[in-house]
């Protein structure tokens, strides 16, 4: 069955025999030979341990960073090989990132912080308040528009971020240990907001060395040594 | 991204660091703060001394003895002015003689101190080739100046203690009474006759029984013919010996005052550049120290679809809000200063349109300059070290 929603591929991202070396000194080679695909609407958990080579999957995924070798496409686009400023204008279209640390900015409200989401995507400011307000919504923090980072809670600030991430409608999430700042408590509504956004159709790339959290996932890609090391789908 | 975008985006550091930005851009803000201040006083200065100028005219020559080849000092000779008279530009002369002589307020002092005050003889004309005015009461003319009448001028009148005429003060001038009918206003061609006691030539012959030689003639020319004139006068005076004569332009002393002041206006002008030069050095400073410390946000950004440009385009604003900043304030810190100072010296007040545009434009080229370096710094950050955590 061929998808007839607007998108151009089968796969939000399939990454084929990915390597990445670091020249060194010492050469350090972060990945190995990885080949994955990831689904639209998938909820896909990474696992592995503390240099595993998962932070490196992330900024390849992410096109924050470029393979030795191998090759990635992001709705059916091969990105390698792309300039500096294509690879940005792919950010700001097809990829959110929700990270640890959240990295909302201090000085702007959460509302304005939602909207930077859309700065570079070439969208008036008026339009991008507008859906970011729509997003602040989705996560559950409609009222909390006007508050500063400084005043909300961690588990808020990481809902902003998500809201931040989704608000360009972007065909997959990166999250990198979105829960790794955050207390049982938090981390258990999280994973619930990102399970609810997945079940409307958000693909989700959840990159976490916390077994519990990854248990969300519907699939999840175990790293060892820079290779895939199992891939299980629930 | 439009501009407004990249305004909000370039201003959110100062947002967030506010006494930090205010102290960096003090260091613009003195440099700006003094050159203005000091091309607007010294603007409004020349002003006031180019109104004097223009005033009193830059056309008065002095005519004296000069020093002679024997010891004696040279005298002109007693005809010199009817001589000067008859070079043709010229349109007024006015011949003045020293007398030796006391000047007191009373016939009971008598201790010697003359208070600086000389007697001088001089012409009816004197007043109006002086381009000169009265504070009070009136000139010599034919009638005064055949009596024991004399006018003040205006330090004289002070140390004296003669504030106005109304009191027909009486004097004591060189051991006879006269009576003081005028005090001038300063006269700034003459300083000497500040502060002299004018009588006529009639009254100095009557009763001081003196009859010497003129020995300052001022004459006023046609101002196109100044040069010429000027390059004859010696020889008219004294055709035997013209070296023995000295003409001077009274002007030259206050065009010699504004050229001290250019002179003084350069040297501030440099240290007013230094302060910039520090403020740049400063604004430099404080930018490369936001890159370094921002890299989490140049990382989210880049994530987000910031391109290298942005990111540059972002810290260069920034660079840029901060140095405009500084100048503006500065522009107008200086313009207040000459504005207090002008009114203080009840100069009026000019602040040259060069000077508030020069600042400006200084300021923005200073914050194009110190903000290029961590521009592209900034920029070239790469996204994967700007999101690591320390």
């Amino acid at each position: 069955m061929v998808n007839i929603e607007n998108r151009s591929s089968e796969y939000a991202l399939e990454l084929q025999e990915i390597n990445k070396v670091y020249e060194g000194p010492p050469i350090v080679k972060a990945l190995s030979d990885v080949s994955l695909t990831v689904n639209h609407g998938e909820l896909l958990g990474i696992i592995g341990s503390s240099g595993s080579g998962k932070t490196t999957l992330l900024h390849i995924m992410g096109t924050l960073s470029t393979p030795s070798s191998g090759s990635i496409s992001i709705d059916g686009t091969n990105v390698v090989g792309m300039s500096d400023k294509q690879l940005s204008g792919v950010r700001s279209r097809k990829i959110g990132f929700v990270f640890q640390e959240f990295f909302l900015l201090p000085g702007f409200s959460a509302l304005e912080n939602v909207a930077n989401g859309l700065l570079y995507s070439g969208i008036p400011s008026e339009e991008r308040m507008e859906r970011a307000f729509e997003m602040l919504r989705t996560v559950g923090l409609g009222e909390r528009g006007d508050h500063l980072p400084n005043e909300l809670s961690g588990g808020e600030q990481q809902r902003v971020a998500v809201a931040r991430a989704l608000v360009h409608k972007p065909s997959f999430v990166l999250a990198d240990e979105p829960t790794g700042n955050l207390d049982s408590e938090n981390t258990a509504s999280l994973m619930a907001l990102l399970t609810t956004l997945n079940e409307g159709g958000t693909t989700v790339i959840l990159i976490t060395h916390d077994l519990e959290v990854a248990k969300s996932a519907q699939r999840r890609i175990t790293l060892r040594d820079g290779r895939v090391d199992s891939d299980l789908s629930r | 991204m439009g501009l407004l975008d990249i305004l909000s985006v370039g201003s959110s550091g100062l947002r967030t660091r506010r006494v930090r930005a205010a102290l960096s851009v003090l260091g613009i803000t003195i440099g700006v703060a003094a050159l203005v201040g000091i091309l607007g006083l010294s603007q409004s200065g020349s002003a006031d001394l180019m109104k004097d100028l223009d005033a009193l005219g830059t056309n008065l020559l002095t005519v004296q003895a000069g020093d002679g080849f024997r010891s004696q000092q040279a005298s002109l000779s007693s005809d010199a002015a009817a001589m000067i008279n008859r070079i043709t530009p010229v349109y007024e002369v006015s011949a003045t003689t020293k007398i030796a002589g006391g000047v007191f307020l009373n016939d009971l002092i008598q201790d010697g101190r003359t208070k600086g005050i000389t007697i001088v003889a001089a012409d009816l004309n004197l007043l109006r080739t002086q381009r000169g005015s009265l504070k009070s009461g009136k000139f010599l003319d034919e009638m005064t100046s055949e009596y024991p009448f004399v006018v003040l001028g205006s330090v004289a009148a002070e140390r004296l203690g003669i504030r106005n005429t109304s009191g027909n003060h009486k004097i004591w001038l060189k051991e006879k009474w006269f009576m003081v009918i005028g005090i001038l206003e300063p006269l700034p061609l003459a300083a000497d006759l500040d502060r002299s006691a004018i009588i006529g030539y009639p009254a100095a012959e009557k009763f001081l029984e003196i009859d010497e030689p003129p020995e300052i003639i001022y004459v006023r020319a046609y101002p196109e013919h100044i040069r010429d004139v000027r390059s004859i006068m010696a020889a008219t005076v004294s055709p035997e010996n013209p070296e023995e004569v000295q003409v001077g332009r009274a002007s030259d002393v206050l065009e010699a005052r504004i050229a001290a002041s250019d002179a003084f206006l350069n040297l501030f002008i440099g240290l007013g550049a230094v302060a910039l030069l520090v403020g740049t050095i400063g604004i430099a400073n404080v930018m490369v120290i936001a890159v370094i410390e921002r890299r989490n946000e140049i990382g989210l950004r880049r994530a987000l679809g910031a391109t290298k440009f942005h990111i540059a385009s972002q810290f260069l604003t920034e660079s840029l809000l901060l140095s405009t900043l500084g100048g503006i304030t500065g522009v107008i810190m200086g313009m207040l200063v000459t504005a207090g100072y002008a009114v203080f010296r009840e100069w009026s007040i000019v602040i040259p349109v060069y000077a508030i545009s020069g600042g400006i434009l200084c300021s923005i080229l200073i914050g194009g300059i110190a903000g290029f370096y961590p521009a592209m710094r900034a920029a070239n950050v790469s996204p994967t070290e700007a999101l690591r955590t320390r």
